[in-house]
């Protein structure tokens, strides 16, 4: 065994209220592909922070190729060559991809002048070499996520970095950005670089490392190597406990036409494409989960929108909720028809950061706790504990800030913060994003229940209710859904029924309308 | 369950900290002034202060709820201009030759004279929710627009009136009147309604479901309305809340003997604001209270008036000076637990180097005015060596580390 190229040595950390690292110790290969996984909060971000330099206060010690190394920041980091892309990228948008590349340590020219063209040449090698046809002078903030990727992948190539930490590097990309990573990451292993891979997505663990650490709460679990072990063995090693494989979906049954859509389309004024949806058309019954599939961009998310009154423009088509024709022009007409959205991105268009827990809960009833516009605080605080209760929010009680909750149990409360409302058609656009594998079979069984009409909340007989849900990952949707829609360009390019959908077909059908629209144009 | 109903309690830690700065600074005003005006005279001392805190306080209301709502009112000083204007102009309009005498407008000319500023309160915040919504313009943009263009016209306003009703038109007009004297003098009227429309915010932001949205809207937008809120009808209630609060403050200062309506309030939203900001509200939104920002509007108050009477000057000259100082101190004051715990440096790097003979410059330039040039060399000297210290403490600190 060779010498390791970085050596963590009983590394600790502890933040007000939570250790986030005790007592690890990993020795990192030099030229290996090193993966850590755990679940959210198991403590792999607040190490690579610390390796990156940060968080500059801890307890232990990092061995760089053998040397004790304290680093002050992270330039002291980069100068020691290890650099990292992080899960949201750090560029300044409104400067070019060269000037991103080299920013702080731009190249100086005649009398100490900026050299621009030097650095668009220089950026302009780096970033051919990561097949990236992006120009150096075009704005970061223009390009894509994945291409924005690649200039924080080239700045760390320029700084010669020898140790490349990746966040998540996949969380936001399509299934053909990640495949150019994947040459990428086999480009950059073949000049030597140790690369360190922080993911959720098992599948690409075991297709890319050499090695495993998995991390729970705060503490190392094991290091295996990936040939010696399987996903099933990891799972188990990351929760600590088995996840039995349910058998969701079966002995469902599909009742009455919840709502019913037809030709629905949303112009996309400026875009080449002309429109973000194109004549779609389905239909969601009661007590069926309908699947939405497609890849980043695909319009999965803007056809909830549509649905919940939320869109920029008005789409046209229609729409009928129960056999009324409806058209939403504001969120708050949706709601009132008994239409929820459990929206995408649950810290930009989800939370109220700066209140509690029960107040994040009871936002959207405050009219039916008290009379002539005031709040009736006991009772509102009564609704909201026993939504808390029913869907097993872990909280120390509802006046904790939400921001204090993981990100599975924020979840939970923003689903209870719908359930209050009532509705007949829920719509979960990527409800398990973020949201720790733990936590995910338990969502999973709350919209079986909630399908099947079990709710304890419900006074209704009326049975379960339907269920929209969109999610990134195709697995998940194959669990949980009755049919699967699939979206492509803004056009439904597929739709399947539980028995016939496997992730090859799915696939097929996200990808179809894009080689077909581009052969025409 | 054991829920608690939060840890409301009367005041929280922050406005406690104002209250105890408050008797403080009030104590350390009766013990230092030479003339000991506070122990002497102090009902006339509650008087005079009260007379200037009332409108600030009102000011500060409408600031607090439009910050606390995500968005930022510039123009609340210009609003009270205009509507002070309108209220003297339509009084000369309407009153005839009983404007300006000794009996006074009457009732009702004083009432459609109100009427009509309140009116122009409600134009004026419609307007601006109407470019915020609609125009889809930032709150800064509209009401820095109002602040310049409101005074102003409020001044071509008040030429037109006199021209027409009046033998010569002029930009001002200094008025006076029984009903005016009335108000000045009964002080505890004007801190009557301070109470009440305080009393009223604080019902409406801490009970009612609009309350809530407002909290809702100023912490995440785009969240209020993905849950149902209708943003723009909060966003009006807002806007327009701190207008007529502006118009409202307007009449109280044209109520003061001899004043000139269009130049009333000058600057006076940026105090209004800072009293907000003394008082805990978050310029980022979803954060305030109202009883904070009463706090933090008598605070202001009462610093202003301390030094006024430690040094012996019209209090007008210090008063911004006073009002930036009392700020930045607050929002530092505010930051001080999490910079002790990051152990973060006060002087870092040449930066830390070059503020420490900035700041000691600015101590001896105060030292110099208020006091004599003697105090302000030592003054200067004092913190000069004050700082170096400190900064040779942080650099040995951090060779240690």
């Amino acid at each position: 065994m060779s010498q390791p190229i970085i050596a963590i040595r009983r590394v600790s950390k502890a933040f007000p209220g939570v250790q986030a690292l005790a007592d690890v110790s990993i020795d990192v290969l030099p030229g290996e592909l090193h993966a850590i996984v755990g679940e959210n909060g198991a403590g792999k971000s607040t190490l690579m922070k610390i390796l990156s330099g940060v968080l500059t206060d801890f307890e232990g010690e990092l061995i760089l190729e053998g040397k004790p190394v304290r680093f002050a920041g992270t330039r002291d980091a980069e100068a020691a060559g290890v650099s990292i892309i992080h899960q949201e990228l750090n560029l300044v948008e409104q400067l070019s991809a060269a000037a991103n590349i080299f920013l702080g340590r731009e190249i100086r020219g005649w009398l100490g002048f900026r050299d621009d063209r030097a650095m668009d040449e220089a950026a302009g090698r780096l970033l051919r070499e990561l097949e990236c046809e992006v120009l150096p002078r075009s704005l970061a903030g223009s390009l894509r996520v994945g291409d924005q990727q690649l200039i924080e992948i080239a700045k760390a190539l320029s700084l010669q970095s020898d140790i490349l930490i990746m966040d998540e590097p996949t969380s936001a990309l399509t299934e053909s950005e990640v495949s150019r990573l994947y040459r990428v990451i086999e480009r950059l292993r073949k000049r030597g670089v140790t690369i360190l891979y922080i993911s959720h997505k098992l599948d690409e663990i075991f297709h890319l490392s050499d090695r495993i650490t998995v991390l729970r709460d705060g503490k190392l679990v094991r290091t295996l190597s990936t040939k010696e072990t399987s996903p099933k063995v990891v799972t188990h090693l990351m929760v600590g406990r088995e996840i039995e494989a349910i058998d969701f979906g079966s002995q469902r049954k599909a009742a009455d036409v919840l709502l019913r859509v037809e030709n629905l389309s949303l112009s996309w004024p400026g875009h080449a494409r002309g429109w973000r949806l194109k004549d779609v058309s389905f239909e969601l019954r009661r007590g069926e989960v309908l699947g939405i599939a497609g890849l980043m961009g695909a319009g999965r998310t803007e056809l909830l929108e549509c649905l919940f009154g939320a869109a920029a423009e008005r789409p046209t088509g229609k729409i009928e909720l129960l056999g009324q024709p409806v058209n939403f022009r504001h969120p708050g007409e949706a709601c009132e028809a008994g239409i929820a959205l459990v929206t995408e991105d649950r810290k930009r268009l989800g939370l109220f950061a700066a209140m509690n827990v029960g107040e994040n809960i009871s936002i959207c009833t405050l009219d039916q706790t008290g009379l002539a516009g005031f709040i009736n605080r006991s009772r509102e605080w009564r609704i909201a504990g026993a939504a808390s209760e029913q869907l097993a929010v872990k909280s120390s009680g509802l006046a904790a800030p939400i921001t204090s909750l993981s990100g599975g149990n924020q979840q939970k409360c923003i689903i209870g913060r719908w359930l209050l409302t009532q509705p007949q058609v829920l719509l979960l656009d990527d409800p398990t994003r973020g949201v720790d594998v733990g936590a995910k079979a338990e969502l999973y069984r709350l919209i079986d229940g909630l399908v099947r009409g079990d709710k304890a909340q419900g006074d209704k007989t009326s049975g379960g209710i339907g269920v929209i849900m969109t999610s990134s990952e195709l697995p998940e949707l194959l669990t949980v859904c009755d049919r699967i829609l699939v979206l492509s360009e803004g056009r439904l390019t597929a739709t399947f029924s539980r028995a016939e959908a496997t992730e090859h077909k799915i696939m097929e059908a996200a990808t179809l309308g894009r080689t077909a629209l581009a052969a025409v144009s | 369950m054991t829920n608690s109903q939060g840890p409301r309690g009367l005041l929280r830690a922050n406005e406690w900290a104002l209250v105890i700065s408050i008797l403080l600074v009030v104590a350390g005003t009766a013990a230092l002034d030479r003339s000991h005006s506070y122990v002497n005279y102090p009902v006339r001392s509650l008087q005079d202060n009260g007379r200037r805190l009332a409108p600030l306080g009102i000011l500060a209301l409408g600031a607090a709820v439009v910050i606390i709502s995500g968005g930022i009112d510039l123009s609340l000083g210009s609003m009270a201009a205009l509507s002070g204007t309108i209220c003297a102009t339509l009084l000369m309009a309407l009153g005839g030759e009983r404007f300006n005498s000794d009996e006074g407008a009457g009732p009702v000319v004083w009432c459609v004279a109100i009427a009509a500023s309140l009116t122009a309160g409600l134009v004026v915040g419609t307007l601006h929710t109407w470019m915020i919504t609609a125009l889809r313009l930032p709150p800064f943009i509209v009401t820095l627009g109002s602040l310049v263009g409101l005074r102003s016209l409020a001044r071509a306003f008040c030429y037109y009136m006199t021209g027409r009703f009046k033998d010569s038109s002029s930009e001002d007009l200094p008025f006076s009147d029984p009903f005016c004297d009335f108000l000045t003098e009964r002080v505890e009227l004007s801190l009557l309604l301070l109470a009440v429309l305080a009393s009223g915010t604080w019902l409406i932001l801490s009970r009612t479901v609009l309350g809530r949205h407002i909290y809702a809207l100023g912490g995440n937008e785009q969240a209020a309305r993905l849950s149902g809120i209708r943003t723009e009808n909060v966003k009006w209630f807002a806007y327009t809340f701190s207008a007529v609060c502006a118009s409202l403050t307007g009449m109280f200062y044209i109520a003061e003997a001899g004043a000139k309506p269009t130049t009333l309030a000058n600057g006076y939203e940026l105090n209004a604001i800072a009293a907000a900001v003394v008082g805990g509200c978050s310029l980022q939104g979803g954060i305030g209270t109202i009883p904070g920002t009463l706090l933090g509007a008598i605070f202001l108050r009462a610093v202003v008036d301390s030094v006024a009477r430690i040094i012996k000057t019209s209090s007008d000259i210090y008063e911004g000076l006073i009002v930036g100082i009392v700020v930045v101190l607050a929002v530092t004051f505010s930051q001080l637990r999490e910079i002790r715990q990051s152990r973060r440096q006060l002087f870092p790097g040449w930066l830390g180097i070059l503020a420490i003979p900035c700041l000691a410059l600015a101590c001896g330039l105060a030292g110099l005015i208020t006091i004599g040039s003697r105090t302000g060399l030592g003054g200067m000297l004092f913190a000069l060596v004050v700082l170096v210290a400190w900064k040779a403490l942080e650099l040995r600190r951090s060779e240690v580390k």
